[in-house]
C-alpha cells in the first residue's frame, strides 16, 4: 500500500487536508526522503467516523451538483457554460474526495488485517510454548509415578521383624541410634542382617549334605553285610526242616502261609485266621491251606497308581490297534466287561472238615473281587465207596450238598445289594447262571469272612467271623455226617430193606407184615403234580429246594404211596410224609381219616421217631412206622366192615384193647413198648 | 404250634359262650382256643381277630366234647371232665373250676368221653364215652348218681328229649336206646341188622351210629346207615336223606336239617328227605357243627373238622370266613 501511495504520488494533486501535523510528520520523514509521501501516517490521525460522515457528505454534494447539473442541462444551458464547468469542476473534487476516502478505507482494512494476523501469530506462539510446557509437565508427572511406584527386589525378601531384628541382630548392623529413626537406614539394616543369616545357614546346610552322604554309605555297608547273611540263614532254615517235621511243629511251614497269607484279600485272610484259631481250639481235624497264584496276587496288590497307568496306557495302544483292524463287537465287549466283573482273586482257601468216619469234606473259598463277595465251592470224599444208591444221587452233588444250612439261605443270589447295580451295567440279569462257575455266594460264607450286608447285627470282621465260626462248623460237619448216613440208608431202602437200627428197635413190633417194596427219587416238577400233597403245597411246606421220594409200601393187594419231602437241613427238620392207598378204590389223607392219622403218626412225633442223637435214624424210623401202620390199618379194617365180604384178606394179629375210638372212629395205631399192645393217642 | 402240627390238627368240638360272643373249640390235641365273635365279626376285622384270644392245653387227650352251661365252659378229656369259668376265660385265666372223673371199671386204657349234655331240670350233666356206659352226674354235688349200662360198644352221641325228660344214646354197635328215668333203657332199636331191609342201611360203611338229634317227635340219625329222619312213636324211618358220606353231626334248625360229616360241606336237608344244597366249606372232612342261637347280633353257624381252620357261616349259604387255630 505504501508503494502504492508512493506511485499515486501525483505532483500535481497536493493535497492541502485537515491533517497538517501529518504532513508535518511526513516532512520529518522526508528529510531522508522529501518526495515521499505516507498516506499511512495520515490514515492514523483521521477518525473514521468523520471520513464516514465526510463520504456521504460528498455523494450528497455530488448527488445535489449532478442534479443541478440535470437541471442546466434540461433548461437548456449549454454544455461547456460556466456554471456547467464549474460544478463539473466541483464534481471531479467530489470525485476525488471519494477516490481518497476509498483509499483510506481499503488503507485501513490492510492495517486492521496486519495488526490481526500480527496478533494470531503472536497467539500461536504463545499456544505452542504452552503446549511444550504441559506436555513435558505430563512426562515429568509419569516419571515421578513410575519412581513413586517401584517395587524394589529388596521388598520380596522376608526379614524377621522389627522387633526380633533389633533383639538379635548385633549392634553393628543394627546401629539403632540411626536407624530408629530413619527408615531407609532401618530397612538396609535388616537387609544387611538378613544376607548375613543367610550366609551362616547355607554354611550349615553343606556341612550337614556332606553329614548325610557319610551316613549313607555306612548304611550301604551295612546293608550289604547282610545281604550277604541270607544265604547262610537260609540253609541253616533248610537244615532245619527234617528236624521241625521230626518234633511236629511246623513253623516252616506256617510262615509260609503267613507269607502267603499277606497277599489274600482281606475277607479270606479274616476266614483264614478265624478258621485256623477254630482249628487250633477246638477242632483238631480242621485245617486250612492257601492255594492259588501268589505272583498274580502280589500283582493285584501293587500301588495303584502304576497299574492304573499301565492299563490306561494299554488300553489306548488297544484301542488304537483295534481300530486298525476291527473293531470287537459290542458282545464280546460287554462280555469282557461281565468277566471283568466276576474276577475271582487268583488266591483261594481250602478248609478240609474231617468227620469221626474218615470222610472229608473239602470247601474252596473264592473271593470275586468287583463283587466284594465270597463264594464256596464243595467236594466230597469218602473213605468207602458210594456208588449203588440212584435215589442218592442228589445227596452228595456238590451244588446243592450245603443249599439251606441255614434257612432259606439258597446261595442262588448275592447277598451284597450294591452288585444289582453293577449287573444292570453289564447285563448280568440273576447271579444263579454263575453260580456253578464261580461257587455259592453263601450268608454264611460272607458271615465267616466278616463281610456283613445286612444291618442285623453290628459285628464287623473278624468278631462276626468268630462269632458264627463255631455254629457253622459244626452245622456242616453235621450236614456231611447226615448225607452220608442218608446215602447208606438209601442203598438199603433200595433194596427194600429198611434199616432200623439197634437203639430204635423197641419203637416197633418184632413182626411188620408190610414191608417197602421201592424207593426212587422225584424231581420237583412231578412231585407238585401228585394229588394228595396239594395239601403240603397250600400249606407252604414245600420248596424247590427240598428232595422228593416216593416210598412205595405194600402187603397183599394193598399198594400205600408215600411222598416223601426231605429239607436239606434234614435231620433238623422232620421229612413230611403225604399218603394214598389203593386197595379197594383210592383213598388218600384228605379223604379218610384213619390214613389223616396215619400220616400224623408218621409226621408229628419227632422226639419218638428221632432215636438217639445225631437223629440220623429218623427217616428210617418214619418209614418203618409207616409200615406197622399200614398193617394195623389193614387188619383192623376188616373188623369194621361185616363178614359179608368172605374169607378176611388181613387176619388180626395185633394186640389191642379197642379198634375203634374217638368220633371219627380211628384205629390204634400207637405201639406201646414192652408190653407189645397198639393203643389210641 | 408248627406248621406240621397244624397240618394235622383237627377239631372235634364246638361251644359258644352264654352272651354269645365268644366261641371255644377243641382239638385232638387237647387244647381249648377261645376265639372273640365279635372281634371276629366287627366291619374293622383283620388276620388277628381270626385268632384264638386264648388258646391252652386243657386235657392231655383230644377234647372231644364242649359244653356250656349259663356260666362254665364244660370239656371232656381222657376220661376226665373239667369246667372252666367264662368269665375267667375271657379275662384270659386258665385254671380249671373243678375236675371229675367218672368211676371206670377197667384201668388199662382210660376210655374217651365222646358226648355230653345237660338236663336243665334235675340239673344234671349226662355223659358217654369209650367205656359203653352213661354217667350222669350231678351238677351241684359233682358226685355221679348213676350208670345206664347196656350199649355192647362205646356211644357216639347223646341227646336229650326235654318234654320227657327222657335220654337217647347212639353208639358203635348200631344201636339207639331211649333212657327213662331209670337204669333200664326205655327201648332200645337198631338201625340196621334185625331190619335189614331198612333203607337207610349201609352196610358197606358199617352200623354205628355217630348222630342223633331230636325235635320233640322226630329223631335224626346216622353214621355208618344213612342220615334218616324217625318219628318216635312209631319207631320208623319217614325219610331217608341221599348223603353220600357218613354223617357226624346234624341238626334241626327251623325248618332245615343241617348236617356235616365225611366230605367237605354242610348239608342242608328238608324234612321231605331231598337235599336242598351242599355248602362247600375249608375242612375236607367236618366233625362238629355248632349254630349260635343265643345272640341274634352273632348269629352264626360254626363248622369244625379235620383242619386248624373253623369255618364261619354269617348267612347259612356260604362260607363267610375261617378262624384259625
Amino acid at each position: 500500500m505504501s508503494s502504492d501511495a508512493v506511485k499515486k504520488r501525483k505532483p500535481k494533486v497536493i493535497r492541502n487536508e485537515e491533517g497538517t501535523p501529518e504532513t508535518k510528520r511526513g516532512r520529518a520523514e522526508g528529510e531522508q526522503d522529501v518526495l515521499v509521501y505516507h498516506e499511512e501516517v495520515e490514515l492514523e490521525g483521521r477518525d473514521p467516523q468523520q471520513d464516514y460522515l465526510l463520504y456521504k457528505d460528498t455523494c450528497a454534494a455530488l448527488a445535489k451538483l449532478m442534479a443541478e447539473i440535470q437541471e442546466l442541462k434540461s433548461s437548456g444551458a449549454k454544455v461547456g457554460s460556466v456554471e456547467m464547468e464549474e460544478r463539473r469542476r466541483q464534481c471531479s473534487v467530489h470525485f476525488i474526495t471519494l477516490k481518497k476516502l476509498n483509499r483510506l478505507a481499503h488503507m485501513r482494512l490492510k492495517k486492521g488485517r496486519d495488526q490481526t494476523h500480527e496478533a494470531k501469530q503472536r497467539v500461536d506462539v504463545l499456544h505452542l510454548q504452552l503446549q511444550n510446557l504441559l506436555y513435558e509437565v505430563m512426562h515429568l508427572q509419569k516419571e515421578i509415578n513410575k519412581c513413586l511406584e517401584f517395587k524394589s527386589q529388596h521388598e520380596e525378601i522376608e526379614l524377621v521383624s522389627e522387633e526380633e531384628f533389633f533383639q538379635e541382630a548385633p549392634a553393628e548392623i543394627s546401629r539403632p541410634h540411626v536407624t530408629r529413626d530413619d527408615h531407609h537406614q532401618l530397612t538396609l539394616a535388616r537387609l544387611d542382617w538378613e544376607l548375613e543369616q543367610r550366609k551362616r545357614l547355607a554354611e550349615q546346610y553343606k556341612m550337614s549334605l556332606a553329614r548325610k552322604e557319610k551316613i549313607h554309605k555306612a548304611i550301604e555297608q551295612k546293608r550289604e553285610y547282610l545281604s550277604s547273611l541270607q544265604p547262610g540263614l537260609q540253609n541253616i532254615m533248610q537244615a532245619s526242616l527234617p528236624v521241625q517235621e521230626c518234633l511236629s511243629m511246623p513253623f516252616e511251614q506256617m510262615q509260609k502261609q503267613a507269607e502267603v497269607a499277606r497277599h489274600l484279600p482281606p475277607p479270606l485272610y479274616v476266614l483264614l485266621v478265624q478258621a485256623a484259631a477254630y482249628g487250633q481250639a477246638c477242632d483238631k481235624t480242621l485245617s486250612a491251606s492257601i492255594s492259588g497264584d501268589v505272583d498274580e496276587a502280589k500283582a493285584l496288590s501293587r500301588p495303584p497308581e502304576d497299574s492304573q497307568d499301565d492299563e490306561s496306557d494299554s488300553d489306548a495302544e488297544e484301542e488304537q490297534q483295534n481300530t486298525k483292524r476291527r473293531r470287537a463287537t459290542v458282545g464280546v465287549q460287554l462280555d469282557d466287561k461281565r468277566k471283568e466283573m466276576l474276577r475271582r482273586h487268583p488266591l483261594s482257601l481250602c478248609v478240609d472238615l474231617k468227620c469221626k468216619d474218615g470222610s472229608v469234606l473239602h470247601l474252596f473259598f473264592y473271593y470275586l473281587m468287583n463283587l466284594n463277595i465270597l463264594t464256596v465251592k464243595t467236594k466230597v470224599s469218602t473213605t468207602t465207596d458210594l456208588s449203588g444208591a440212584v435215589s442218592a444221587g442228589e445227596l452228595l452233588n456238590s451244588e446243592s450238598l450245603l443249599n439251606c444250612l441255614y434257612a432259606s439261605d439258597h446261595g442262588q443270589e448275592t447277598p451284597n445289594p450294591t452288585n444289582r447295580y453293577q449287573f444292570d451295567k453289564v447285563g448280568i440279569t440273576t447271579f444263579a447262571d454263575y453260580v456253578s462257575d464261580l461257587g455259592h455266594p453263601y450268608v454264611w460264607v460272607q458271615k465267616l469272612g466278616g463281610l456283613q450286608f445286612s444291618s442285623d447285627s453290628e459285628l464287623m470282621g473278624s468278631a462276626l467271623s468268630a462269632s458264627h465260626m463255631e455254629r457253622t462248623m459244626k452245622l456242616l460237619q453235621g450236614r456231611l455226617q447226615a448225607r452220608l448216613a442218608l446215602h447208606k440208608q438209601f442203598s438199603s431202602l433200595e433194596h427194600s430193606i429198611i434199616p432200623v437200627s439197634g437203639e430204635c428197635q423197641h419203637l416197633f413190633p418184632a413182626k411188620v407184615v408190610s414191608g417197602l417194596t421201592r424207593w426212587t427219587m422225584m424231581s420237583y416238577q412231578e412231585f407238585t403234580e401228585l394229588g394228595f400233597v396239594q395239601h403240603v403245597l397250600k400249606a407252604g411246606l414245600l420248596r424247590e429246594t427240598d428232595l422228593f421220594f416216593m416210598a412205595v409200601v405194600e402187603r397183599g393187594t394193598a399198594r400205600l404211596l408215600a411222598a416223601v419231602v426231605v429239607n436239606p437241613r434234614y435231620p433238623e427238620v422232620m421229612p413230611l410224609f403225604s399218603l394214598s392207598l389203593h386197595w379197594k378204590g383210592e383213598r388218600s389223607g384228605r379223604t379218610e381219616d384213619n390214613l389223616r392219622a396215619m400220616e400224623s403218626e408218621v409226621n408229628v412225633f419227632r422226639a419218638e421217631l428221632q432215636g438217639p442223637r445225631p437223629g440220623f435214624q429218623l427217616l428210617t424210623n418214619q418209614i418203618q412206622r409207616l409200615c406197622v401202620c399200614l398193617d394195623v390199618y389193614l387188619e383192623m379194617e376188616s373188623q369194621v366192615c361185616d363178614g359179608s365180604e368172605g374169607p378176611k384178606e388181613f387176619p388180626r394179629e395185633k394186640m389191642c384193647l379197642r379198634t375203634a375210638r374217638g368220633p371219627s372212629r380211628l384205629k390204634p395205631f400207637k405201639y406201646n413198648h414192652p408190653q407189645g399192645f397198639f393203643s389210641h393217642r | 404250634m408248627g406248621p406240621v402240627e397244624l397240618l394235622h390238627m383237627s377239631v372235634f368240638s364246638q361251644s359258644f359262650s352264654p352272651c354269645g360272643r365268644f366261641l371255644a373249640a377243641g382239638n385232638n390235641y387237647g387244647e381249648i382256643a377261645v376265639f372273640s365273635l365279635s372281634a371276629a365279626l366287627s366291619p374293622d376285622a383283620s388276620q388277628a381277630s381270626q385268632k384264638p384270644i386264648l388258646n391252652f392245653t386243657a386235657h392231655d387227650g383230644p377234647v372231644f366234647s364242649l359244653l356250656s352251661t349259663d356260666t362254665h365252659l364244660l370239656s371232656a378229656g381222657n376220661g376226665e371232665i373239667s369246667a372252666w369259668s367264662w368269665a375267667e376265660l375271657i379275662k384270659k385265666s386258665t385254671k380249671a373250676a373243678w375236675t371229675r372223673k367218672p368211676s371206670y371199671e377197667t384201668s388199662l386204657e382210660i376210655p374217651e368221653i365222646n358226648a355230653m349234655i345237660i338236663n336243665p331240670k334235675d340239673n344234671s350233666l349226662i355223659v358217654g364215652g369209650g367205656d359203653n356206659n352213661i354217667h350222669i352226674m350231678d351238677m351241684e354235688t359233682g358226685i355221679f348218681k348213676s350208670v345206664l349200662k347196656g350199649h355192647t360198644d362205646y356211644i357216639h352221641c347223646l341227646c336229650f328229649k326235654e318234654r320227657e325228660e327222657e335220654i337217647l344214646s347212639g353208639g358203635e354197635d348200631g344201636a339207639v336206646r331211649i333212657w327213662g328215668h331209670t337204669e333200664i333203657p326205655l327201648s332200645h332199636f337198631q338201625t340196621c341188622s334185625g331190619m335189614a331191609s331198612q333203607e337207610c342201611a349201609r352196610p358197606q360203611f358199617g352200623k354205628w351210629i355217630s348222630c342223633l338229634a331230636t325235635d320233640s317227635d322226630w329223631m335224626l340219625c346216622g353214621g355208618g346207615p344213612s342220615l334218616s329222619l324217625w318219628h318216635l312213636r312209631s319207631m320208623s324211618p319217614t325219610s331217608v336223606f341221599p348223603l353220600p358220606g357218613c354223617q357226624r353231626e346234624a341238626v334241626f334248625y327251623q325248618d332245615l336239617i343241617m348236617s356235616v360229616g365225611e366230605g367237605p360241606h354242610v348239608s342242608h336237608c328238608l324234612h321231605g328227605g331231598t337235599v336242598k344244597a351242599q355248602i362247600p366249606c375249608t375242612p375236607s372232612s367236618l366233625n362238629t357243627l355248632a349254630l349260635n342261637l343265643k345272640n341274634t347280633e352273632h348269629r352264626v353257624m360254626t363248622v369244625g373238622g379235620s383242619s386248624h381252620q373253623i369255618d364261619v357261616f354269617t348267612n347259612f349259604s356260604y362260607k363267610a370266613f375261617s378262624l384259625s387255630f
